[in-house]
């Protein structure tokens, strides 16, 4: 999350990849750094150690979602 | 400061309860009567800024600290250690944002050195210093937990993402037992005056007993207790063992502390014999965790510490077989080292009854 503001603060296009179960701390940190609506998508929890073929699926999963919020779109925070 | 209002301290306690305030054990209730005199202690203007403390970039006012002091039931005397902590928790080397936010579950050690172990005390560093028992102990220790949360925004599942934690989380503090230690104090290690007090900050793990029986006719039991310590500290379930680095703290019994003196080992000589064992085989690690370590001979002796400073050895608990070891976290932009404050202990202000109320 804090990379995610980090580079939004030097004018590079973001986007946090943020899991499920850490959902409610990047809205913290969001807001503690005052960017509460820094451009996030949310995947679920875990991905870490869960093999390639999850990892594809969770890609295919948010993809779009990364897209639009890269484009500017209200759909990468939810 | 926002003030609460409640019909009375039990209504207090359940709304402090209720807003996240406390580590879910009593505190006492910070009425603006009990911060104001634990302020007025501290010799320093209420509105005195420590510095912003994270995740929450909290400004840590030296009033937000008495009410954090004061909820955890210190008496003005154990204040100035407190400030001492905070201020060395805000020291920027210490990465407290990433130590609060960590799935690891790493929390604060305070250790105490020189006269404010009495004055501010006392401060216990024998037998179950890190135990329950010890006023001065357990009070400092969560006053810090407590501005953590209250002040750094540090809260389970949101905030704290440590996925267990451990018990020193609500209090982690003691005195080094300078008294029967054949070792120079900590803080005059630390360049220090042996008439100045200190507080060193080290996020670690929990306690891990170090079982080790000495017997002076045996010429190899200072060896064998720096093996057994050694090897306790870069034991393969630590990230100290795969990450390579990272503090950790060694408290070493009278007894321990006694071998090793006799040999001749010295806190420096010490570390620096702890450092060259605390190893483990490359191959042993990757057959563990092959993706936390790099691929290589599996022969390779992999050193769980960086140097020998990184490990702080101090002397405390009681006479018999058991020392501890805390290993550590070895993360953040830092790596996890440990700060050293001098404790400030001419600005407190000494006021007749202060402790009452």
């Amino acid at each position: 999350m804090r990379d995610g503001v980090n580079l939004a603060r030097i004018g590079v296009p973001a986007v946090a990849l943020v899991s499920s179960e850490f959902w409610a701390q990047g809205d913290f940190i969001a807001r503690s750094v005052g960017m509460p609506d820094v451009p996030r998508v949310q995947f679920p929890h875990p991905v870490a150690g869960s093999g390639t073929d999850n990892m594809r699926r969770v890609a295919q999963l948010i993809r779009d979602e990364i897209v639009a919020a890269l484009r500017g779109g209200s759909g990468g925070v939810r | 400061m926002a003030v609460l209002t409640a019909t009375d301290e039990s209504a207090a306690l359940e709304l402090l309860h209720e807003l996240g305030c406390t580590d879910g054990l009593p505190v006492v209730i910070p009425t603006e009567a009990r911060v104001e005199r634990m302020v007025v202690a501290s010799g320093l203007p209420g509105d005195v800024s420590l510095g912003a403390m994270g995740p929450n970039l909290g400004d840590a006012t030296v009033e937000k600290v008495a009410a954090c002091a004061v909820m955890a039931g210190c008496l003005p005397d154990h204040f100035p250690v407190v400030l001492g902590a905070v201020q060395a928790a805000l020291d920027p080397r210490f990465d407290l944002t990433e130590l609060q936010a960590t799935t690891h579950c790493i929390a604060p050690l305070l250790i105490v050195n020189g006269p404010a172990r009495h004055s501010c005390g006392p401060i216990a560093s024998g037998f179950g210093a890190l135990g329950p028992g010890h006023r001065a102990n357990a009070a400092i220790g969560r006053a810090l937990r407590l501005c953590m949360i209250n002040i750094g925004g540090g809260r389970p599942g949101t905030s704290d993402m440590s996925l267990l934690g451990h018990p020193g989380k609500f209090t982690f503090c003691l005195a080094e037992d300078e008294d029967s230690s054949p070792w120079e104090p900590l803080h005059v290690a630390r360049g220090l005056a042996p008439e100045d007090s200190a507080v060193t900050i080290v996020g670690t793990e929990g306690p891990h007993s170090v079982i080790f029986v000495g017997d002076a006719d045996d010429p190899t039991a200072p060896e064998r207790l720096l093996q057994t310590l050694a090897l306790t500290l870069a034991n393969v379930g630590s990230n100290n063992a795969h990450f390579g680095k990272g503090t950790a703290v060694v408290v070493l019994n009278p007894d321990h502390i006694g071998v090793l003196a006799s040999a001749g080992f010295d806190r420096a000589k010490t570390a620096e014999a702890l450092c060259e064992r605390a190893v483990n085989r490359r191959g042993l690690l990757r057959s563990l965790n092959p993706t936390m370590v790099r691929d290589g001979d599996p022969d390779d002796l992999l050193k769980a510490f960086r140097r020998p400073e990184d490990l702080v050895l101090i002397a405390g608990g009681g006479s018999g077989l058991y020392s501890m070891v805390m290993p550590s976290w070895g993360a953040g932009p830092h790596a996890n080292p440990s700060v050293t404050v001098k404790v400030e202990l001419d600005q407190a202000c000494e006021i007749p009854g202060l402790a009452a109320g």
